[in-house]
């Protein structure tokens, strides 16, 4: 069950609709009972570690593998199948894109822009002016930065309904990442649909609507980024009343808000005997705030919960207690932990 | 086919092209001059001392002996072979495992074009070049006959002496030559069959290199494979001529199926067999002499398909 679905709500057709999609190398699953679908002008995110099935995910939606079970459809085609047609309606930038080594950057882009239908050579010579790069230049004396530059003003050029970009940032400087996003987010505007893997979260969450978390092979979660902004986290010790607990707490919660509140329990902390809870909320806080505070609660603290906090409630079985952490440590909020009960 | 991607194979072509059409036009060219200067008797003299060996050749001596097929055996030249094989081998393996390797085939297959298109635009820049090539040999022997001339020496007249049976020139003095053009006794055209078995031999091992290619992503295992095919082929070619309890490998090497030598001397013959024929069998051969290309040209084809097919459903892995 995934936190978007609604079975009320009448979807568009899909432009990408994966069904228990599956990849096998022998006996290692790379992509297991994948189902996914993205609407057109969505900007969908998919992100987990590495070997977390994303690559394999989008080489199977380009048909570059051939799955092992399930169905991809792209803009109503099989990539499988038809990749051809597939291939019309979208712009692909691979993980580790490389270019003809032999060719000058001009010379790749007119020869990109000439194979395809869409593309446009003026197009992509102003993206490479907007990337600051020199095009005159051969390909094989390119670092790797202008190389990755080269390859995103091949594939951003075509306007394609779908784009699919596959970590566009890596080996960018800070600069140069800002300029790509702002052209990811200029297709976004122009009502291209956009399918982008990272590491980095505050580019997922900068330019997507939708996000999905893999790992190991499966899809986890996956999640709207309006739902997420309205979404916090609540550290708090438990007053020293020894009958007041996280089933309490629990027990507590108005009925209004039942659906969007789960409390966890902490470890305690030996030295002190204290008795921490983890409140997670979903939708306005305001409503909240009334009966949190009516709790008796100490050493309080609300922070957003953004897209690192669900990454690590994804790929970690338990979370640290910010408040216990040095400062450092807190920001980062990497620290392992030990397990926690949810209420 | 995409036009697009035939340019810019091409253009990746041409610095292994030109190269190797300027060396098989040159050494067809002077191979053919190298052979006036060696005069027909003493080359006969020195031939005839090897008379013991003859299997291992692919015509008889006295085909040799005469100028068209001195010039025939340029098609067997180690030169002529090796240019082949490495435009074949270089061209064939660069396809899909060339690709893979260089991590450019993600880019490229990304673009709408099917991995047939991709395959068939490649193998008609190589196949072109390849037919290029073989026209190369034949056109720098076609110079080479126009241009060179031949001087050779007169059999003096001679009587025989009673009794000991001893030959004894007439005059005692120098003997004579003569000068004449090469082309008064070589027809450049006589070649065109030998021409077309060196583009059918080169066919099939592009066709064999495609083949293992597309089934890899490393070129230098492909290229490793296809001579490990090449060389073990080649040895069973020269047992079977070797022994004749082993004549069976023969006939289970690619390389029974290249003959220019015994085509040149079908065409010189146009009496008895043409080296075109379908119906009548080679002499010592159990098929006629047209088959023999023909079965280069059907396994290459062969070897295009299953390519093609295997390329089709194989995964592409990402660039290492």
């Amino acid at each position: 069950m995934t936190d978007t679905d609604d079975p009320d709500c009448p979807q568009p057709e899909a432009i990408v609709q994966l069904r228990s999609l599956g990849k096998r190398y022998g006996s290692f699953n790379a992509l297991a009972d994948c189902s996914l679908d993205i609407q057109p002008g969505d900007v969908f995110g998919l992100l987990g570690p590495n070997g977390a099935g994303k690559t394999t995910l989008i080489r199977l939606v380009m048909g570059f593998l051939q799955r092992t079970s399930g169905s991809v459809s792209v803009c109503g085609y099989d990539p499988q199948r038809d990749s051809v047609a597939v291939h019309r309606q979208v712009a692909y930038l691979p993980g580790d894109a490389r270019l003809p080594r032999h060719l000058r950057g001009d010379g790749v882009l007119r020869f990109f822009a000439d194979i395809h239908p869409l593309g446009d050579l003026s197009r992509s010579r102003e993206i490479a002016e907007a990337l600051e790069l020199d095009t005159r230049r051969f390909v094989g004396l390119m670092s790797t930065g202008m190389r990755q530059k080269l390859a995103l003003a091949v594939v951003l050029a075509p306007v394609t309904p779908l784009l699919i970009l596959d970590e566009p940032t890596a080996n960018l400087d800070p600069s140069v990442r800002a300029t790509v996003l702002e052209l990811v987010q200029q297709a976004a505007r122009a009502g291209r649909t956009i399918m982008l893997s990272s590491h980095v979260m505050s580019e997922i969450e900068e330019t997507c609507n939708r996000v999905c978390f893999l790992r190991r092979g499966k899809l986890v979660r996956e999640l709207e980024m309006a739902d997420l902004f309205q979404r916090h986290r609540i550290w708090a010790d438990l007053p020293s009343d020894e009958r007041c607990d996280v089933s309490t707490i629990t027990d507590q919660i108005p009925v209004e808000l039942r659906e969007n509140v789960v409390v966890t329990a902490v470890d305690a902390r030996p030295s002190t005997n204290v008795r921490a809870i983890r409140i997670d909320t979903a939708g306005d806080l305001a409503p909240m705030l009334e009966w949190i505070g009516s709790l008796g609660l100490q050493r309080m603290r609300i922070e957003p919960l953004g897209l690192r906090a669900i990454y690590d409630s994804v790929h970690r079985d338990t979370l640290p207690d910010p408040r216990s952490l040095p400062i450092a440590d807190s920001r980062a909020d990497v620290a392992p932990n030990p397990s926690g009960v949810t209420a | 086919m995409d036009r697009v991607l035939i340019n810019s194979y091409l253009k990746q072509a041409t610095f292994l092209f030109w190269p190797l059409a300027a060396a098989l036009f040159a050494f067809a060219w002077v191979r053919v001059w190298v052979v006036s200067l060696l005069d027909m008797g003493q080359f006969q003299t020195i031939l005839e001392q090897f008379r013991d060996f003859e299997k291992f050749a692919p015509v008889s001596f006295d085909t040799l002996f005469t100028y068209q097929g001195r010039v025939g055996m340029t098609y067997d030249e180690p030169m002529v072979i090796l240019c082949t094989v490495i435009w074949c081998l270089s061209r064939g393996s660069d396809v899909v495992s060339g690709e893979l390797g260089r991590g450019t085939m993600e880019m490229v297959l990304s673009q709408p074009i099917s991995r047939a298109q991709l395959l068939w635009s490649h193998a008609v820049v190589a196949v072109g070049g390849l037919a290029a090539l073989c026209l190369m040999v034949w056109a720098g022997i076609g110079v080479g006959i126009t241009t060179t001339t031949i001087e050779e020496t007169i059999p003096a007249p001679s009587v025989q002496i009673p009794i000991f049976g001893w030959q004894m020139p007439l005059p005692m003095g120098e003997p004579q030559t003569e000068a004449f053009a090469l082309s008064e006794r070589v027809d450049a055209s006589m070649f065109a069959s030998a021409t077309f078995n060196l583009f059918a031999f080169g066919f099939f091992l592009l066709g064999l290199s495609t083949l293992l290619s597309s089934l890899d992503r490393y070129r230098w295992r492909t290229i490793g494979l296809v001579m490990a095919i090449y060389v073990l082929q080649l040895v069973m070619f020269g047992l079977g001529k070797a022994a004749e309890s082993l004549s069976w490998l023969k006939s289970m090497s690619f390389f029974n199926c290249y003959r220019p030598q015994q085509l040149t001397e079908l065409a010189m013959k146009p009496a008895q067999l043409s080296p075109w024929s379908l119906r009548a069998a080679m002499p010592d051969s159990m098929f006629p002499p047209l088959v023999y290309p023909g079965l280069l040209i059907v396994m290459g084809i062969v070897c295009y398909l299953a390519a093609v097919y295997l390329f089709q459903r194989r995964d592409l892995p990402a660039p290492l």
